[in-house]
């Protein structure tokens, strides 16, 4: 690949040192349907909004939370299929680490490891940078993580984040809201509401996905239960 | 570009860079150590409500026992169980590697593993190394189509029934089945069969011994029993050994103290942020 | 042909032997190095520190001996920059198992032995493997070596439940001494490592020279 002409990574510095293939990927996310993650004393919560483009769409034939392991879960914003690539690889690599190790991945190191990845697609000839940033939430070593993964590979540990679109609203309204004892299922409702700020129309269990991680492990909602916590916040 | 596996030194498949080197050694009229066998009884039996997997617990190297209380019942899925013999190192790592593809195979699809699914990736793999990799599995499960249980031979053949038998012991336990076995078991009389099998393996094989395991699968999960009967116990030692202490001729003696007990070292969230904040 | 022994396992001699007693393991071995019935060293340690509390014996073919040593502190050493901690037993004895399985149509000769104590617990762990991977975690003793045998039949008449440090030291000691002097190949002196929480006591023990 590489001796052919112009395979050279398409992520190559401009003058003024920006690497614009990035801040587009970035744009990306940005445009994406929002995504939030929030840690509790004892567990931790991802949200994301899910619209769909047709009311003729089948509402529940595509979920955005994934677990990767037992005990980490993951989602997105920006592209779908960008993401569902990086999910393959994420439950690889904790595979791989189980079996090399035989121990579950701690969620620092499978958040590296994903890392890892999406930085060589910065770098590698023939390829774009991903589409998405990753919301990773998981337990081990008795307390929860929440992770955010960006494009460029760089990676955050967070109390509570919000990304895509809005985000920024979606960040001032955690950071009024947000206190360190919070419980898993007032997260919960932090997270619903934090998703309202800027949702449009009314929220259903089938706009709207919720993921939980605690000791026991990480989840995603059920329909049934998301539409319990939303007649709690109503 | 460096890869993570050439830093990490972790290689993916078999290495094959001591080969010249033994077979020179073989050449120059050295044998080639045994691995650790295991001899080995295991049986499986559908009954009602789904199945019971059986094994005993005794090791061999040679005529040698290595190891008195193995497990030989490894835990594939929450629903699925495989019991084997032949080649110990074999065993362990074919059946962590398909327990770990069934869950990949599990996240991506969204559903529980099939027993089919289990029994057709072992014997793919196991024809694909040809019978090199010495592994005789008995597998067993229930999944949305009921119970079922299938042997899976070394070279990748494999076989469905009601009743399955593998190992050195195999002959043995057969023999329990054969006479016994009959359709719609209740869950005690399976038990009670498997049981009586393996300990037929156990007090007529000379590689099959020490204790019985067992593991009921049904449509609520598995329970693995270890040990289930210790058919074998240990006599009482009569006599004291012991030894004084001073007994021992030290020519030197040298403590080491270690400063750090006990060690737990977590990644503060601050710590990972100021490093890695390069967007 | 080349070989006294028929074994290659057996040509340079060695045993290792490692129990577990209350709240502490230990490991010991021999210190021959020899070239089937010549000894050329009674120095020789086959025994490695890996982590504070974790040694490892890796009796076998000597050359296999260092280089699995070698590869293994590589890899343990890396786990520990990568991952901030320390590498517990379990840990050491999967790292093992893949490392000698990823060779199972060419094996190393050696048959590695491990003790230590797990730094978040302080379960005391040992196991042992065949040549190609296969671990075993018993809980009274493991051993490995030329006087395989000996030593087996010594540990099942010495060992008892919940040794304190100082007889479990006797126990493994006269275990191995009485094993590996019945044993052509192994001996010239021996060395224990009595592993507590917090310290790791070291012996070298006196021991016949025949």
């Amino acid at each position: 690949m590489s001796s052919e002409p112009y395979s050279f990574s398409l992520t190559t510095f401009s003058p003024s040192g920006k690497l614009v293939q990035i801040e587009y990927a970035l744009a990306a996310v940005a445009a994406g349907a929002p995504a939030v993650a929030i840690k509790a004393k004892d567990g931790a919560v991802l949200a994301t909004e899910k619209k769909h483009k047709s009311i003729l769409i089948e509402e529940h034939s595509i979920v955005k939370i994934e677990n990767i392991t037992n005990h980490i879960g993951m989602v997105y914003a920006g592209m779908g299929p960008d993401y569902r690539l990086l999910v393959r690889q994420a439950r690889k690599i904790a595979q791989q680490y189980e079996r090399n190790y035989l121990e579950p991945i701690p969620t620092t190191q499978l958040v590296q490891r994903i890392a890892a990845v999406m930085q060589e697609y910065t770098q590698s000839g023939g390829v774009r940078p991903f589409g998405v940033s990753l919301l990773i939430c998981g337990w081990d070593n008795d307390r929860p993580y929440v992770f955010q993964c960006d494009p460029s590979g760089a990676y955050f540990s967070w109390k509570a984040t919000a990304m895509g679109k809005n985000y920024i609203n979606g960040k001032t309204f955690l950071e009024k809201r947000y206190n360190e004892d919070l419980e898993v299922d007032d997260a919960v409702h932090t997270a619903i509401l934090t998703l309202k700020e800027s949702f449009e129309g009314q929220m259903s269990s089938d706009n709207i996905e919720i993921g939980v991680c605690n000791k026991a492990g990480f989840r995603r909602l059920s329909p049934a239960e998301v539409t319990d916590y939303l007649a709690n916040i109503a | 570009m460096t890869k993570d596996e050439d830093i990490d030194e972790v290689h993916t498949g078999f290495q094959f860079d001591n080969l010249a080197r033994n077979n020179m050694l073989v050449s120059r009229g050295i044998q080639m150590p045994t691995a650790v066998k295991t001899g080995t009884t295991i049986v499986g039996v559908v009954y009602k409500e789904g199945v019971v997997l059986g094994a005993d617990t005794r090791a061999t190297s040679g005529d040698l026992i290595a190891d008195k209380n193995c497990d030989k019942i490894h835990y594939m899925q929450p629903n699925i169980y495989c019991c084997g013999a032949g080649t110990a190192a074999d065993l362990e790592m074919t059946t962590q590697l398909m327990s770990s593809q069934l869950e990949l195979h599990r996240l991506n699809t969204g559903r529980q593993v099939l027993v089919r699914t289990a029994n057709r990736m072992l014997s793919q793999m196991l024809f694909r190394y040809q019978g090199h990799v010495g592994a005789a599995l008995v597998l067993g499960g229930v999944d949305k189509y009921g119970p079922a249980l299938y042997s899976i031979h070394p070279h990748g053949s494999s076989d469905y029934g009601p009743y399955q038998v593998m190992g050195s012991g195999s002959l043995a336990a057969m023999s329990v089945f054969e006479t016994r076995w009959k359709p719609d078991l209740e869950l005690e009389e399976a038990k009670l069969m498997v049981r009586d099998a393996i300990a037929a393996g156990i007090f007529n094989d000379l590689f099959s011994g020490s204790n019985v395991d067992m593991c009921v699968i049904t449509r609520d999960g598995a329970t693995h029993v270890r040990p289930y009967e210790v058919a074998n116990i240990k006599g009482k030692r009569l006599g004291k050994y012991n030894y004084k202490r001073g007994s021992t001729a030290v020519l030197s003696s040298n403590v080491k103290k270690i400063e750090i007990v006990s060690e737990t070292v977590k990644k503060t969230p601050s710590s990972t942020d100021e490093s890695m904040d390069t967007a | 042909k080349i070989t006294y022994f028929q074994s290659i396992l057996s040509y340079n001699g060695g045993c290792v032997v490692a129990m577990k007693g209350k709240n502490c393991v230990a490991i010991a071995s021999d210190l021959r190095f020899g070239v089937q019935l010549q000894t050329i060293a009674t120095d020789f340690e086959r025994v490695f520190e890996v982590g504070p509390n974790l040694y490892i014996g890796l009796p076998g073919l000597v050359t296999d001996t260092q280089t699995v040593a070698q590869k293994l502190q590589y890899r343990t050493k890396m786990y520990e920059m990568r991952e901030g901690r320390q590498v517990r037993p379990q840990t050491l004895m999967a790292m093992v198992q893949n490392l000698l399985y990823e060779r199972r149509f060419g094996p190393y000769f050696v048959e590695p032995v491990i003790a230590g104590i797990d730094p978040s617990t302080n379960e005391p762990f040992i196991c042992a493997f065949d040549l190609i991977g296969c671990a075993s975690t018993p809980g009274d003793f493991c051993v490995a070596g030329t006087c395989e045998e000996n030593l087996f039949g010594m540990c099942e008449t010495l060992w008892r439940e919940d040794l304190e440090p100082e007889d479990l030291f006797e126990v493994i000691s006269q275990s191995l001494v009485n094993a590996f002097d019945r044993d052509a190949s192994s001996g010239w002196g021996a060395v224990v490592h009595i592993i507590e929480p917090h310290q790791v006591t070291t012996r070298r023990l006196k021991c016949r020279q025949d």
